[in-house]
């Protein structure tokens, strides 16, 4: 069908597709061979080592924000809790809290007349340096978080903000301002209320009345996943 | 300064979902690949975005970093120009204008790079020296920049096929001369 390729052709297109200079036939062409030639991707892997000198070499370091190390590890928390937990009580675990997502979702509202008002999932937010130490709690059936403050406070001048990342998401969630002492009790928006068993809270410090521009925009202190009570 | 034994030893574990170790890894090597998004893309925010997305891609496939056989910032620098280039030829129609060309071609070998390549001379500078300053600097350009043989072209004045014979010829000289 097509004349036997000149080693050098296929070199040649390696780099090119490397440099992502193939036009979109090319480029798909390229692939479907990569996948049945050993010979192609060890060319390939041949060129991102020769033209990655290149970035290592001219590229200058530079700082990226604190909010995108935050959302990474918002997006890969969940995995890690459940690969840690798969072993033992994983599996019980697992269905109590379906069960429990779906009363939430589904029939928490409709049992008004006896709603369960025990917190059922917990997580505890401590700083890096042990000075601050929350542990906050989740009420499911009126979509509440309690936080309570078991020592520390924030910077001087500054205020405490509760953050949520949903699973999946990478926008941190303004939740609201902590109190500046004793309980808070946050009420969550019942379109978000589902994502809070597997999201990510993050406590962030924050000018008075919080951040302004609906990011965070101080230092994270501390971060939290729930588990079940 | 952490050395590449280091690096490896932290992606191996991140393939074991060790997430302090995960997190060591962020924060050696996050200024480098968030300083690959920028200069290929060239805007503040999408490169966060594409940092981000190069991270969790790096969580899930640090596995698949032994088959490549690359060295540990290889394959950490390669997944982060990929997923740039990716967002970049997303991007619409592009609608660059004269002043931005000129702006790009600012960023050429300046007496900045020709500091650098004089300080740290790699093996990769001095081949990259070999070719015409002109030929070296669109091989430059279409790895950091992600520019195309159209970009290229215009902005180097010749006709796309000449670019392209170029660029080619300039790959296969700068692998001759890796490679001698």
């Amino acid at each position: 069908m097509t004349a036997p390729h000149d080693p050098n052709d296929d070199d040649i297109l390696a780099a090119e597709y490397v440099l992502r200079l193939l036009d979109t036939a090319g480029h798909r062409q390229f692939e479907a061979r990569l996948r049945d030639e050993p010979a192609l991707r060890d060319l390939v892997h041949e060129w991102e080592a020769r033209l990655a000198a290149i970035a290592a070499s001219e590229v200058e370091e530079v700082a990226p924000p604190s909010t995108v190390k935050l959302a990474v590890f918002s997006a890969v928390a969940p995995e890690t809790r459940e690969t840690s937990s798969r072993r033992s009580w994983f599996t019980g675990l697992i269905g109590v809290a379906a069960a429990a997502a779906i009363a939430f979702v589904a029939i928490g509202p409709l049992l008004r007349d006896q709603v369960d008002l025990s917190p059922k999932f917990q997580t505890e937010l401590a700083s890096a340096d042990g000075e601050l130490v929350l542990v906050a709690g989740v009420i499911p059936a009126i979509h509440e978080i309690v936080i309570e403050r078991v020592a520390g406070q924030a910077p001087e001048g500054r205020v405490l903000e509760l953050w949520l990342i949903a699973e999946g998401s990478d926008a941190p969630i303004s939740l609201g301002l902590l109190q500046t002492t004793g309980e808070t009790r946050i009420r969550v928006a019942d379109d978000i209320a589902p994502s809070v068993r597997s999201g990510t809270i993050a406590i962030s410090e924050e000018p008075p009345g919080g951040s302004p521009t609906g990011m965070p925009t101080g230092q994270v202190l501390a971060t939290g996943t729930f588990v079940d009570i | 300064m952490t050395t590449p034994a280091e690096i490896e030893k932290m992606i191996a574990q991140t393939a074991l979902r060790d997430q302090s170790a995960f997190s060591a890894l962020y924060d050696a090597t996050s200024g480098k690949l968030f300083g690959v998004c920028l200069r290929v893309l060239n805007n503040r925010g999408e490169a966060e975005e594409v940092l981000q997305e190069v991270y969790i891609r790096i969580w899930h496939k640090a596995d698949n970093y032994a088959v490549t056989g690359h060295s540990p910032m290889t394959w950490l620098i390669t997944v982060a120009r990929n997923l740039a280039i990716d967002r970049l030829r997303t991007r619409k129609a592009p609608t660059r204008d004269i002043e931005t060309v000129f702006d790009l071609a600012d960023e050429g070998p300046g007496p900045e790079a020709a500091a650098i390549a004089s300080s740290q001379r790699t093996q990769l500078n001095a081949c990259l020296d070999e070719l015409e300053p002109e030929r070296a600097d669109a091989v430059k350009q279409a790895y950091l920049a992600g520019e195309t043989y159209k970009d290229l072209a215009a902005r180097h004045a010749v006709p796309l096929n000449t670019m392209r014979t170029w660029l080619r010829r300039s790959l296969l000289k700068l692998k001759e001369c890796l490679t001698r």
